[in-house]
C-alpha cells in the first residue's frame, strides 16, 4: 500500500493546480463534519461530465469520485465554494454548473418560467375579473322592470 | 382577448419548439472546451513505457498532441494505430498520451502489444484530465508552440481528423 502510494507520487511530479485558475485560497480550511458537509453541497452543484444530467455527489463514475476527491481537496487548502466551482467552471465551461449562471442565454432559464408565470397570472386575473361582472350586467339585461314578455308570464303565473 | 391568449401561447410554444429543434442534432456528451484560445494548462508526469519526465512547458516551440485514453476504453484501441502511424511520420510533433483511471501494468501490456511511438504519462487521480475538462476518452487536445491550446477532439481520431486539427497548430 505504502509502495503504490509512493509510485503514484513519483509520477505525478506536477499536475495542473486551482491556483494557476483561480488564485490563492480566500477563504480557511476546513476540516471534519463541515469539511465533509461542504464536500457533499459543493458535489451536488458541480455536473458529472460522463453521467446522464448527474451530480457528482449522486454519480458513483470514477470521473465524478475524482472530482469530488478534488472538491475536498480544494476545501481543505482554504478555497472557497465560489473559488471551486470557478476552477471547475474554467475547465469544463457552465455545462459543469447544475445551476445555471444568470448571464447571457442561461438567463433566459431564469427569466422566462417567471415570465410564463407572470403572463399566467394576469390573463387569469382579468378572466375571472370579467367571470364576476358579467353575471351583474347579464342579470340587469335579463330582467328590465319594464319587459312586457316578463310582464305577461308575471301575470299569467299569479293568476289563481 | 381569445385571440390574444392564442397569439402568446403560440409565441411561447414556438419559442420551445425552436429551442428543442435546435439540440436536437447535438450530442449531449459534447462539452465545448473554454480552454480552446487559452495556455494549455502546464503538467509533469512520469512516462509509463519511456520513463522518462514529460514536462509540458519544455514542450514550449513545437506543436504538441496531448490524448487522453484508457485501456478499459474500447474506442482508444480504434485510435490507437493512427496515433503511432502519425507519430512515426511527423517527428517534428511531440505526440503525448495521457492515461487516467488505469493502472501501469495493463498500461505497459497494452502498448506491448499495440505498439508505442510516444510517451505515456499516468494521471493517477485525474487531476491533469480534470483540469483540461475531459469528459470521456479518447479525448485529444492539440497545442500550438506557443503552448495555446487550438483544438480539442472528442472520440477516436482517423488520420484526416487528426491532421486536419493539427493543421490549426501548426498556422
Amino acid at each position: 500500500m505504502i509502495a503504490t502510494f509512493f509510485l503514484l507520487a513519483l509520477l505525478q511530479i506536477k499536475v495542473p493546480d486551482a491556483a494557476q485558475f483561480v488564485g490563492q485560497p480566500q477563504g480557511r480550511p476546513l476540516a471534519g463534519a463541515q469539511l465533509e458537509q461542504q464536500t457533499m453541497a459543493i458535489s451536488h452543484e458541480l455536473r458529472c461530465p460522463v453521467c446522464q444530467g448527474l451530480a457528482i455527489g449522486d454519480s458513483p463514475s470514477i470521473m465524478a469520485s475524482n472530482m469530488k476527491a478534488q472538491v475536498r481537496e480544494l476545501l481543505e487548502r482554504g478555497y472557497t465554494e465560489e473559488q471551486i466551482l470557478s476552477y471547475f467552471e474554467k475547465s469544463y465551461g457552465q455545462f459543469v454548473l447544475l445551476k445555471p449562471k444568470f448571464q447571457g442565454v442561461n438567463a433566459l432559464v431564469w427569466i422566462l418560467p417567471v415570465a410564463v408565470l407572470a403572463i399566467g397570472f394576469v390573463l387569469v386575473v382579468s378572466k375571472a375579473k370579467k367571470l364576476e361582472v358579467e353575471p351583474v350586467h347579464a342579470a340587469a339585461e335579463e330582467e328590465p322592470a319594464d319587459d312586457p314578455y316578463l310582464a305577461r308570464v308575471r301575470e299569467m303565473v299569479e293568476k289563481p | 382577448m381569445n385571440r390574444t391568449v392564442l397569439i402568446i401561447g403560440l409565441i411561447i410554444v414556438a419559442a420551445i419548439v425552436v429551442v428543442l429543434f435546435a439540440g436536437l442534432g447535438k450530442d449531449p456528451q459534447h462539452i465545448d472546451s473554454p480552454l480552446v484560445g487559452k495556455p494549455a494548462p502546464p503538467f509533469a508526469l512520469k512516462a509509463v513505457n519511456t520513463g522518462e519526465t514529460i514536462d509540458l512547458e519544455s514542450l514550449r516551440g513545437k506543436p504538441v498532441i496531448v490524448n487522453f485514453w484508457a485501456t478499459w476504453c474500447v474506442p482508444c484501441y480504434e485510435e490507437h494505430p493512427t496515433l503511432v502511424a502519425n507519430a512515426r511520420q511527423l517527428p517534428n510533433v511531440q505526440f503525448v498520451g495521457v492515461v487516467f483511471n488505469d493502472t501501469e501494468d495493463k498500461i505497459n501490456h497494452f502498448l506491448a502489444e499495440r505498439g508505442s511511438a510516444y510517451p505515456t504519462l499516468l494521471d493517477t487521480n485525474g487531476k491533469t484530465a480534470i483540469a483540461y475538462g475531459v469528459g470521456g476518452v479518447p479525448e485529444t487536445y492539440f497545442i500550438n508552440a506557443a503552448g495555446t491550446i487550438v483544438a480539442k477532439f472528442e472520440g477516436p481520431m482517423n488520420t484526416e481528423i487528426l491532421q486536419e486539427n493539427l493543421a490549426k497548430a501548426m498556422r
